[in-house]
């Protein structure tokens, strides 16, 4: 039922750099061709059915603005197919095009057909563009006299006034005062709800993943996720934090301890070392990875399960602590077996050495999508001394079936 | 030629828009005067007026023998008008791309549009003008199937002027000194024509050089019609035909090789 709005194939861009004008006019008459190319998007594909909201994220310089504009039809594309269906607006830029010595009413009826709407359709639009841009007497009045707000306010109401089939939208919900940004949201979401399909780049995630159902996440020029929301932006948080991180380990003062995960533990070196007890491994059941890697782990289940083995001296019981944090981020939990009053389970005994096995579950592990970390922590039985400890042992991701926004579902009662 | 073609559809296929930003484009250029549009007009009439008042009424200076005319102002009228808007239209033209630079990067336009845009701002001033100057030059030209060739050099020169105006856009889009260069051949370009001298003042040996300046056959023929009300000769037509296809042929190589990445060097 459902037809393709929007359909990209295999598109790229790619800008020719020259050294000097020389070069550029040289190349232009055909003599040489001394240009470098930068490929600022290359063999992007996807397709956007009627109704669909698809947010493009990624850094700067991702190729974003670049990709919309190849949309809009301003850039032309170096390579691959576009197919557009019915009318298409672009919300790139506002108030470009218009002239400010003539009045607002005039660029109005200059700037409709800029954007394909005959003079006539102005006339017959302009008073609900007036009303909506609230520039009540101020319309009669040369642009140049305008605040940057209203001319603005002007501008989202022109190129709104006519739903399209295809909505661009790059950053324009940034403009304007507090109370006509919401005028501007409340007017997509009813061409949203209207069954207008709308392509939507951002930097806010918070107004991505309110306003899309999918979305494109580009890197460097290509896609590096696309799909549900929420799916993709985990990921794109992860890859944000990780950046942060490297960015930090740059940093001499928050390098992170090389000893926090060490290989499995030799027992014979631990008694050089005069050490009464050490983790010995840990197992997190139900976590996968795409690719293979110890970098990409995701949580498969619905149940968070742990499982930590250590060794001790063997007339010690140690405890075992685990932490929970937000990836390079906020701690969420952390749970011990002393202070729970929870016991160890005895595996082995050997050599005047016991291994201990104790399990954790965090069932329907009530958090939101993210990337999460683990430490794990070995104290003596009351939890005073710590004998050992693995910081951010364990990364991995998790999808969360709800979409609403937020750190953790709390128990809540609704009456 | 398909680049051309390209170009010249998508041009038919925006022509409401295309007449909308001409007439905008007047009005901008004289956005806050008293007399408006009404400039554009009267700009060139002073002139005409000018030369007729210097050069026939107060010195009234004649022209020597084998001259198209004897009064040297109504020689002088007929070939600069239409030189008068060659020069604006080019220059106005060379430069419009690199002026709508932010408005090609924020709007799905085809960018011929706006080098169309200038040179028929130029246009639609030139051609009331020059009925004007027909119906002023009747005692001189008679009335005779002569006249039925103004329409065809109008047309020619519209033509002429935007190619022209759109392969100095292009280049101007690549590197901006083509406007600097431009600037310096349109003040010489009048001396390399038959606007200010009759053709039989130039030594004989070098008169081929006029036809380096695509105006040169225009002007000879529009003085042909006006001044003597003779149909303009063969050679003249041939001449401007060649202009047309080799500034064509010229445009569509540039077009082809600058078409993907235009607007990016605006």
């Amino acid at each position: 039922m459902s037809q393709a709005v929007l359909q990209v194939q295999g598109l790229g861009k790619c800008y020719r750099l020259y050294d000097s004008p020389r070069s550029r006019l040289l190349t232009l008459l055909g003599w040489s061709n001394r240009s470098l190319p930068h490929w600022a998007l290359q063999d992007v594909s996807f397709a956007l059915q009627a109704g669909q909201c698809l947010g493009v994220i990624g850094d700067n310089g991702a190729g974003k603005s670049t990709l919309l504009k190849l949309l809009a039809g301003t850039l032309r594309p170096s390579h691959g197919q576009l197919h557009r269906v019915g009318r298409v607006t672009a919300i790139l830029e506002l108030g470009a095009g218009f002239h400010p010595d003539f009045t607002g009413r005039e660029n109005l009826m200059f700037g409709g057909s800029f954007i394909g709407l005959p003079q006539g359709e102005i006339l017959r639009l302009s008073d609900e563009i007036i009303a909506f841009s609230e520039l009540g007497e101020a319309i009669d009045r040369p642009v140049k006299t305008y605040s940057s707000g209203m001319a603005v306010r002007l501008a989202f109401a022109l190129v709104t006034a006519v739903q399209p089939e295809l909505l661009i939208i790059d950053e324009a919900l940034s403009v304007g005062d507090q109370h006509f940004q919401k005028k501007c949201v409340q007017r997509i979401e009813t061409f949203r709800q209207q069954g207008c399909t709308i392509l939507f780049c951002s930097h806010s995630l918070y107004h991505v993943r309110q306003l899309c159902d999918r979305v494109l996440w580009l890197d460097h020029g290509r896609v590096r996720g696309l799909g549900d929301t929420e799916s993709v932006l985990a990921g794109y948080g992860t890859h944000v934090r990780l950046q942060d991180l490297t960015q930090a380990s740059h940093d001499p003062a928050i390098q992170p301890t090389q000893s926090a995960i060490p290989d499995n533990p030799n027992i014979q070196a631990w008694v050089a070392d005069g050490r009464r007890a050490g983790l010995l491994d840990v197992h997190v059941s139900g976590l996968a990875s795409d690719t293979g890697s110890d970098s990409d782990l995701m949580l498969t289940g619905s149940d968070l399960v742990i499982q930590v083995r250590a060794v001790s001296v063997s007339d010690e019981t140690p405890s075992v602590g685990v932490m929970l944090e937000q990836f390079h981020g906020v701690g969420v939990t952390s749970v011990a077996t002393h202070a729970d009053g929870a016991h160890l389970t005895v595996l082995a005994c050997q050599d005047g050495w016991t291994s201990w096995q104790v399990t954790l579950s965090f069932p329907d592990f009530p958090l939101h999508s993210g990337q999460y970390s683990l430490s794990f922590y070995l104290f003596d039985a009351k939890g005073l001394v710590v004998y050992d400890e693995w910081k951010d042992f364990i990364q991995f991701r998790w999808v969360s079936p709800s979409l609403t926004p937020g750190l953790v579902r709390l128990p809540h009662l609704w009456s | 030629m398909q680049h051309c073609w390209e170009d010249w559809r998508a041009l038919w296929h925006a022509r409401a828009l295309l007449w909308v930003m001409t007439r905008r484009e007047l009005s901008s250029r004289y956005a806050g005067s008293a007399a408006g549009v009404m400039w554009a007009y009267l700009q060139p009439m002073l002139l005409v007026g000018a030369y007729f008042l210097v050069f026939d009424v107060v010195f009234s200076m004649r022209m020597g023998d084998n001259a198209p005319t004897t009064r040297l102002g109504t020689y002088l009228v007929v070939g600069s008008l239409p030189w008068l808007v060659f020069c604006e239209s080019l220059s106005r033209g060379a430069s419009s791309l690199v002026e709508a630079g932010s408005l090609l990067q924020k709007n799905a336009l085809p960018p011929v549009l706006f080098v169309a845009r200038s040179v028929l701002a130029g246009w639609v001033v030139f051609v009331p003008l020059m009925v004007l100057l027909t119906l002023g030059y009747l005692p001189l030209s008679g009335f005779g199937w002569a006249l039925l060739a103004v329409p065809l050099l109008l047309l020619l020169q519209g033509v002429l002027a935007l190619l022209l105006a759109y392969l100095l856009a292009i280049l101007a889009a690549a590197v901006r000194d083509t406007l600097q260069v431009l600037g310096f051949f349109l003040s010489v370009g009048i001396y390399l024509s038959p606007v200010l001298f009759p053709m039989s003042l130039f030594p004989p040996a070098w008169r081929w050089l006029l036809f380096a300046n695509p105006m040169t056959a225009l002007v000879l023929s529009y003085q042909s019609v006006l001044l003597q009300g003779a149909w303009p000769e063969l050679s003249l037509w041939a001449v401007t035909l060649g202009w047309l296809l080799l500034l064509a042929w010229l445009l569509d190589g540039l077009v082809k090789r600058s078409r993907d990445e235009l607007v990016d060097w605006l």
